[in-house]
C-alpha cells in the first residue's frame, strides 16, 4: 500500500520527474504519427500501384509479343486452377500523342495500352480510378453524355458538338473568307482559274473537314464545275464529329491537366488542355520485323486518376481489338492474335510468389523468354525502399525514446539521492528492500504510463487532425507540406494500427522501467542507519 | 510481511539464556558482549568494546554518554538497524541479532517502536498517513484495505493522546518541532510494540517542546505499559528514568 501511496505523491510533487518524461510523450507521439503516416502512405501507395497491376502477369519482353495467348491462358488456368479469378491480354505499346490546343499542336509520349473491355476490370482495379461515374461500373471506350466529374468543366458529347459546331462555323468563315480574296485576287491579275482550280478535299470517313456541305460562293464557278469528280459519300456515312467520334482513349489525367497556383485568388486551380469529348492523334509503331510508324485518330472519352504520378502522366488505355489491328498483331490468314503480356486475378488469400513460381516452371525461361512476376516484384525496389524507410524511421525514433530512457534514469538516480533519508526512514519502519525497490520501480511505470498515455493521445490527435495541421504550418511557413502535385494526395492519408500503438505503448512503458531499474536497485541496497545519517 | 513465519522464528530462535532465567524480572531487552566498529578508509573504529546490558519489561530505561561514547549505535544495534560484529541481543527469550533480514525488518515493524532526534517523518504525506506507514508496510494492498478503519481508529486515538486530533492532514513542512516529534512517536505505536526505542527525542526540540515529548513518554509507558529505551545527554531527563545506563568509550560504566 506504501508503495503505491508513494509512487503516486512522488508523481504529484516531483515535477521534474514529468520533466524527464516530456521526451517519451514526444517520442511516443512522434511515433503513433509517423507510423500513422507512413501506413497511410504505403496502403494507398499499394492500391494505387496495384490500380492497373494485375496480381501476376506475363510480359514479353520489350515491345516483344507473346503469339497464340488463348494457348497460353490455358495454360496459366492448369497451373492456378482454383485459385484463378480472371485473367486478361494486354498489348503494350509506346506511342507519341498529339493534339491541338489553343491553335498550337502538343506531342508527348505515352505508353498506350490496349485492353479487353470485358475482362480488364475483372483482372485489375482500374474501373474505381475511372472518371466518369458510368464507366466505373462498366468499361466501355464510347463518349458518354454525362457522369463527368465536374472538376473537369464541360465535357462528354454535348462539349463535343458544341465544339464541332463552333469548328464548322469557322470553317465556313474561313473558306468564305478565302474564296472571297482568291476571287478578289483574281479580279485584280485576271488569273485563268481553271488551271489552278484546288482539288477536291478528300472527304474519307474519317476525317474531320466538312467544307463539302458548304454551298460555294457564286464566284467560286471553278469548285462547282468539278463537284461530279468528289466520292459519292451520303451525309450519314461520312464522319460529323458533332455526331461520331474516333476510337476511344482513355488518358491519365496528368496528362491532360496542368495545375497551379491562381494568382487572382491565391488557390490551387487546373488547367485541361484536354478533355473527354477532344480527339487527339496517336502514332505508334506496327509489329513485326521492320515496323512503320502509323497515326490513328482517336476520341478522348475519360480519363484516369489513380493518384499515381508515374501512371497518370504515362498510361493511354483502347480498346486491345482496335489496337491489335493497328498494329497488325493480327495475322490476316488465320485471324490469330498476339499481345504483348498476359495478366492474371487470383483469390485475395492466393499465393502470388507461389503461382508465379509454378507459371516459372510451366513456361521455362529458356523455351519462352517472358517475364513472369507478381505486382510486388514489378515494383519491389518501391516498395522495399519505403519499407526500409519505414524501419529506419522507426528505428531513429525509438532511440529518442531510449535517450529520453537515460533522462529518466538520471532522474531517478537524483530523486533516490534526495530521497534517502526517506529510504532509511521505510527500512527502520520494516519496508523490506524489495518494497522500497517497488516504489522506484512503480514510480517508473507511473512516469511511463502518463509519459506513454499522454504521448498516445497526443499522437492520435495529431493524426485525426493531421490535415488541418498541416494547413496550419503550410500556412505559416507558405510551403505545402504534401503538395498535391507531387503526391497527389488530396489528403494526407493515415492509417491508425492499434497494434503498433500497443507495441509503442510497451516499449515506452518498459524504457521508463528499465530506467528506474538501476536508480531501484541503489535505493534497495541502502543500509538503512546510514541512509538515516544522510545529510 | 508473512508473521506466522517471524513468530516461529522468533520461537525457533529461543535457547536457554542463563542470565535471563535468573532474573526475577521478565527482561525486554538483553545484550550480552555486544561489540561493533565501524571501518573508516582503512582504519577500524571500535565504538562498543562489549556491552552487557538488561532492559526490564515496563522499564523506562535512559541511556547516556558523552558523544561519541557508542550510545546511538546500541540503539541502532537493539533495534536491528545494524549488525554486532559480535556478540548477543536477546529479544524476550529469542535471540535476535542473527536473524536473517526479513524477520528483521517485521521486528522492527511490529515490536519495536522507534523514534529518531530528528522526527524522520515522510514529507509526502499527512500527519495521519505517517502514522499509519508502519501498518501499510506490515500489510499487503487488499488486507490493509480491509482493516483500514481498526488502523484508522488506532492512529486516531494515538494522535489523540499526543495532542494532534487537529492536525490530522498538515505536512509534517506545516507542523512544528514538538508536533513531529509526537507524531513520529504515534507513528512508532500504532503498530502496538511492546519496546519503544527513542534516540534523543528531544534533542532537536527547545525545552518546552521537550517536557511536552517526555510528557507523553512517561504517560505511554505507564498506560501502555511500554518498555521505553531512551538515549538522551541530557541528564535532567534522564534522572525522572527507572534506570540510567552510561556509556563511556564502548563499555557501560554505570546502570
Amino acid at each position: 500500500m506504501y508503495k503505491l501511496l508513494l509512487s503516486w505523491r512522488y508523481l504529484k510533487t516531483r515535477f521534474i520527474a514529468l520533466a524527464s518524461i516530456i521526451s517519451v510523450t514526444l517520442g511516443v507521439a512522434t511515433l503513433i504519427v509517423v507510423n500513422s503516416v507512413m501506413s497511410g502512405f504505403v496502403d494507398e501507395m499499394k492500391d494505387r500501384l496495384h490500380g492497373i497491376l494485375s496480381d501476376v502477369e506475363m510480359a514479353a519482353p520489350g515491345l516483344g509479343e507473346i503469339p497464340y495467348p488463348d494457348m497460353h491462358i490455358k495454360a496459366i488456368e492448369e497451373v492456378a486452377g482454383e485459385d484463378l479469378v480472371a485473367v486478361t491480354q494486354v498489348v503494350r505499346v509506346p506511342a507519341l500523342m498529339n493534339f491541338e490546343f489553343r491553335g498550337r499542336s502538343w506531342t508527348q509520349q505515352v505508353m498506350l495500352m490496349g485492353i479487353d473491355e470485358a475482362t480488364f476490370g475483372e483482372v485489375t482495379d482500374f474501373l474505381p480510378f475511372l472518371m466518369n461515374e458510368h464507366k466505373q461500373n462498366r468499361l466501355s471506350f464510347s463518349l458518354e453524355e454525362s457522369g463527368y466529374h465536374e472538376r473537369i468543366g464541360n465535357s462528354g458529347w454535348d462539349y463535343r458538338r458544341k465544339k464541332a459546331a463552333n469548328q464548322k462555323q469557322l470553317n465556313r468563315w474561313m473558306q468564305s473568307t478565302d474564296r472571297q480574296t482568291v476571287a478578289a485576287k483574281n479580279k485584280k491579275q485576271s488569273v485563268n482559274l481553271a488551271k489552278f482550280q484546288p482539288l477536291p478535299t478528300p472527304t474519307t470517313k474519317f476525317e474531320q473537314t466538312t467544307d463539302s456541305e458548304q454551298p460555294a460562293p457564286a464566284s467560286f464557278t471553278g469548285f462547282d464545275q468539278r463537284s461530279d469528280l468528289r466520292p459519292q459519300i451520303s451525309p450519314e456515312e461520312m464522319f460529323d464529329a458533332e455526331r461520331d467520334q474516333y476510337t476511344g482513349v482513355v488518358l491519365g489525367i496528368a496528362m491532360a491537366n496542368r495545375k497551379f497556383v491562381n494568382e487572382e485568388t491565391g488557390e490551387r486551380d487546373e488547367l485541361f488542355m484536354l478533355r473527354p469529348g477532344d480527339d487527339i492523334q496517336i502514332t505508334l509503331p506496327t509489329s513485326g520485323t521492320s515496323p512503320q510508324a502509323i497515326t490513328e485518330n482517336l476520341t478522348l472519352v475519360d480519363f484516369y486518376s489513380s493518384n499515381m504520378h508515374e501512371y497518370d502522366s504515362s498510361f493511354a488505355f483502347m480498346p486491345l481489338r482496335k489496337l491489335q489491328e493497328i498494329r497488325k498483331m493480327i495475322d490476316p490468314s488465320t485471324g490469330m492474335t498476339s499481345v504483348s503480356s498476359i495478366q492474371i486475378k487470383l483469390k485475395p488469400d492466393a499465393d502470388l510468389s507461389g503461382i508465379r513460381d509454378a507459371l516459372i516452371a510451366r513456361f521455362p525461361p529458356a523455351e519462352f523468354p517472358y517475364v513472369i512476376q507478381t505486382w510486388q516484384d514489378t515494383q519491389g525496389p518501391l516498395l522495399s525502399a519505403v519499407n526500409m524507410e519505414v524501419t529506419i524511421l522507426n528505428i531513429l525514433l525509438f532511440l529518442i525514446i531510449a535517450v529520453a530512457g537515460f533522462g529518466i534514469l538520471a532522474t531517478f538516480y537524483m530523486i533516490v539521492v534526495e530521497k534517502t533519508k526517506d529510504i532509511g526512514i521505510l527500512k527502520a519502519l520494516g519496508a523490506p528492500s524489495s518494497g522500497v525497490m517497488s516504489i522506484f520501480l512503480g514510480y517508473g511505470l507511473s512516469l511511463g504510463i502518463v509519459g506513454t498515455g499522454v504521448g498516445i493521445v497526443l499522437g492520435l490527435l495529431f493524426v485525426f487532425n493531421i490535415n488541418s495541421i498541416a494547413d496550419v504550418v503550410a500556412w505559416i511557413t507558405g510551403q505545402e507540406i504534401f503538395s498535391p502535385e507531387i503526391y497527389y494526395f488530396n489528403e494526407i492519408p493515415t492509417i491508425i494500427s492499434p497494434f503498433t500503438v500497443a507495441m509503442v505503448a510497451l516499449g515506452a512503458i518498459a524504457i521508463a522501467v528499465l530506467a528506474s531499474v538501476l536508480p531501484a536497485l541503489r535505493a534497495a541496497r541502502l543500509h538503512p542507519v546510514e541512509a538515516l545519517r544522510y545529510e | 510481511m508473512s508473521n506466522a513465519v517471524s513468530e516461529s522464528k522468533l520461537k525457533d530462535n529461543k535457547s536457554t539464556n542463563p542470565t535471563h532465567l535468573r532474573l526475577a524480572k521478565q527482561s525486554a531487552l538483553q545484550v550480552i558482549g555486544l561489540r561493533k566498529s565501524y571501518r573508516k578508509a582503512k582504519h577500524e573504529i571500535p565504538v562498543l568494546k562489549g556491552v552487557d546490558l538488561q532492559i526490564n519489561e515496563g522499564d523506562f530505561t535512559a541511556i547516556v554518554g558523552q558523544s561519541g561514547s557508542g550510545k546511538s549505535t546500541l540503539l541502532h544495534l537493539l533495534a536491528t538497524l545494524d549488525k554486532p560484529d559480535s556478540g548477543e541481543i536477546w529479544f524476550g527469550d529469542s535471540r535476535i541479532d542473527n536473524l536473517p533480514s526479513r524477520h528483521l525488518e517485521h521486528l522492527r515493524n511490529q515490536k519495536f517502536g522507534l523514534v529518531f532526534q530528528f522526527y524522520h517523518l515522510l514529507p509526502e504525506l499527512t500527519t495521519i498517513e505517517n502514522v499509519l506507514v508502519p501498518r501499510m508496510i506490515q500489510d499487503g494492498m487488499w488486507s490493509y484495505w480491509r482493516n483500514r478503519k481498526k488502523y484508522r481508529t488506532r492512529a486516531l486515538e494515538l494522535l489523540e493522546i499526543v495532542g494532534l486530533s487537529d492536525r490530522l492532514y498538515h505536512y509534517p513542512r506545516q507542523l512544528s518541532g514538538g508536533e513531529m516529534q509526537r507524531t513520529a512517536i504515534a507513528r512508532s505505536l500504532v503498530s502496538n510494540p511492546s519496546v519503544l526505542l527513542a534516540d534523543e527525542p528531544t534533542g532537536n526540540l527547545d525545552k518546552e517542546n521537550g517536557s511536552e515529548v517526555m510528557k507523553t513518554l512517561f504517560e505511554l509507558q505507564r498506560n501502555e505499559n511500554l518498555t521505553i529505551v531512551m538515549v538522551t545527554h541530557d541528564e535532567s531527563i534522564a534522572a525522572e528514568a527507572d534506570h540510567i545506563v552510561k556509556l563511556e568509550d564502548g563499555r557501560v560504566c554505570m546502570t
